[in-house]
């Protein structure tokens, strides 16, 4: 696959497209808080990639965690500012809870609709590298070595980043707890029992 | 790569994340997924049939589809940086809380676990250390008798085509939360060896618990700031080099850095996995020695047990210390002690965050080849 995409292969570039183009919107989404921004920031990606096909690398794996690097550099030039992204933030939370007053709205569509909530609220209150940083190693599951190979930047810089995320995130959790204690029959969290989930998809991010 | 989330909690097994996890992802509106593909499809048949052109213009395909969203196809050109220094200045008292590196013996060493072909790093109690004495005034004699000695530095100069390999020995120190139990534990300490080719765009990484023991590439398009090449092109005087630091270290600073630790940590940064030449060497430490804060410390132990002195800079409770050879006064590594305790911190005075002593330092001729190995 490496060598067909180096070597400029149309169907080579057809098939990534088709096996990663929801990966990099749904990662272009979580970068900028905007559904209809990540279908740009995705469909520039892939011409990104195009135009940088001869810097694959001959050896590797999956090919996602270069285009993932690459969305993540055209997000960044979208979007500058953290006030930016809590607008926008803001903006897509308000947008999910309208369409929950939807009565056919299925039980499935809102716990997805309820942890992309989760997830913005999460997202906000990092600092843009940071944020990348979480994107990258929770959600597309890549391992530390990968993230830092995905955005240039030395390991080192991608464990700290990450330790300042997860701290900030923890003030969110305790927030979220005090606020169930105060509205015991009101559950915004996901009780997610199934790590093997999470886990698994970060493996099948590797390959 | 395939690095066991076991050893260091990777951020899909945080408490914190558990809400967020499993993700929800949402497909393209209905009909997109398909006109992006023909998209691009498009400028691919052009261009290919059109080699040399550049891809500065839209898309001149005519699509049955009109869309709003066609400037999406017109390339961005991504962010490059240009930056040579590494980009760790931009949260440098984050790197304490997660990098906390622990030397002294006594690392009870716990069940790692095996994950396809990456070995967990065992871990045990976050290890401490005595602090030595701070001394501001001494931070200038000790600065300018280190730069000598660099100066004075008979290493090979590399050529084209070489590559700089630095082995060395790193723990970390971190906070593990187990059924909502948090305590700070320190990996063992274990080896990390790098290749960096001149230009810092290829190299090789192999580092016990982070890759297998193949080791990953570090090829990238964003060159590693502390290449060679990067190094020698920087100022050797060491009013004008100090000035670049700051206007660089500026350019991409966490604003709760303090600008002059994040100065101080990214002369550290070009001084530590990297080979510079002599006397840009020699400028670094005459430049750090202008930063206001920097003291010297009377005794620093490096991750292989290695006494010392240091040059160190105190941030929001650490110390960042890069330790020396008391008598030859080369370096040998460096690492981070909390020096002030915040109420309810896990991380107590004396403890190390982060650890890493230079044990190789060699010019070889490719990738991937050890010191004294014939290609």
């Amino acid at each position: 696959m490496r060598t067909r995409i180096r070597a400029g292969d149309p169907d080579a570039f057809a098939e990534l497209f088709d096996a990663c183009a929801r990966s990099v919107y749904n990662h272009a989404f979580r970068l900028t808080a905007d559904w209809s921004l990540a279908e740009d920031v995705m469909a520039t990606t892939f011409m990104e990639a195009w135009r940088r096909r001869t810097s694959v690398e001959a050896e590797g794996a999956s090919l996602r965690p270069w285009l993932l690097g690459i969305a993540t550099n055209v997000a960044r030039s979208h979007h500058r500012s953290n006030r930016r992204y809590r607008n926008a933030a803001a903006a897509a939370h308000a947008a999910e809870e309208r369409v929950e007053d939807h009565a056919e709205e299925t039980a499935g569509r809102l716990d997805d609709r309820r942890r992309i909530n989760a997830t913005l609220a999460a997202l906000s209150l990092l600092k843009r590298p940071e944020r990348e940083v979480l994107t990258l190693c929770l959600w597309e599951g890549m391992e530390y070595a990968e993230a830092a190979r995905a955005l240039g930047i030395p390991v080192g810089t991608v464990r700290s980043r990450l330790s300042r995320a997860r701290a900030k995130l923890r003030k969110l959790t305790d927030a979220q707890l005090l606020e169930e204690k105060r509205e015991p029959t009101r559950t915004n969290r996901q009780i997610t029992g199934d790590r093997g989930y999470a886990v698994r998809s970060a493996q099948e991010g590797n390959r | 790569m395939n690095a066991s989330p076991s050893h260091r909690p990777h951020p899909a097994e945080w408490t914190e994340t558990q809400s967020l996890l499993p993700s929800a992802e949402r497909d393209l509106p209905a009909g997109r997924h398909q006109f992006h593909k023909e998209q691009m499809m498009a400028r691919i048949h052009e261009d290919l049939r059109t080699p040399s052109r550049t891809s500065s213009r839209t898309s001149s395909r005519t699509s049955s589809r009109t869309s709003s969203r066609t400037s999406a196809t017109s390339p961005v050109a991504p962010v490059k940086r240009s930056n040579p220094f590494l980009r760790r200045t931009i949260l440098l008292p984050a790197a304490a809380l997660a990098l906390a590196g622990a030397v002294a013996g006594g690392l009870a060493l716990t069940d790692g676990g095996t994950q396809d072909d990456t070995t967990a790093l065992a871990t045990g109690p976050a290890l401490t250390t005595r602090i030595g004495t701070a001394d501001a005034k001494g931070a200038p004699q000790l600065l300018d008798r280190i730069s000598l000695a660099a100066a004075d530095t008979s290493a090979p100069t590399p050529h084209k085509g070489q590559y700089i390999y630095i082995a060395s020995k790193v723990a970390d120190t971190y906070i593990k939360t187990v059924g909502g139990k948090s305590e700070a534990v320190s990996n063992e300490l274990h080896s990390r060896q790098v290749w960096n080719s001149l230009d810092g765009r290829d190299g090789w990484l192999i580092e016990a618990g982070e890759t297998s023991d193949k080791g990953i590439t570090l090829k990238s398009n964003v060159p590693f700031s502390g290449a060679y090449n990067a190094l020698a092109g920087l100022p050797t005087d060491p009013a004008a080099l100090l000035r670049k630091i700051y206007q660089e270290s500026d350019a991409v600073r966490d604003p709760e850095v303090p600008r002059d630790q994040a100065a101080f940590v990214a002369i550290g940064d070009l001084l530590f996995e990297s080979y510079p030449p002599a006397e840009v060497g020699a400028a670094l430490y005459k430049a750090a020695a202008k930063i206001p804060g920097v003291v010297a410390v009377d005794d620093a132990v490096d991750a292989t047990g290695r006494h010392g002195v240091a040059i160190a800079r105190e941030s929001d409770g650490e110390r960042t210390e890069w330790i020396f050879d008391k008598k030859t006064l080369r370096f040998l590594g460096e690492r981070v002690v909390v020096v002030k305790a915040k109420a309810g911190d896990l991380l107590k005075v004396g403890t190390v965050t982060h650890t890493s002593a230079i044990t190789e330092r060699a010019v070889v001729d490719a990738n991937k080849q050890f010191p004294g190995q014939v290609s």
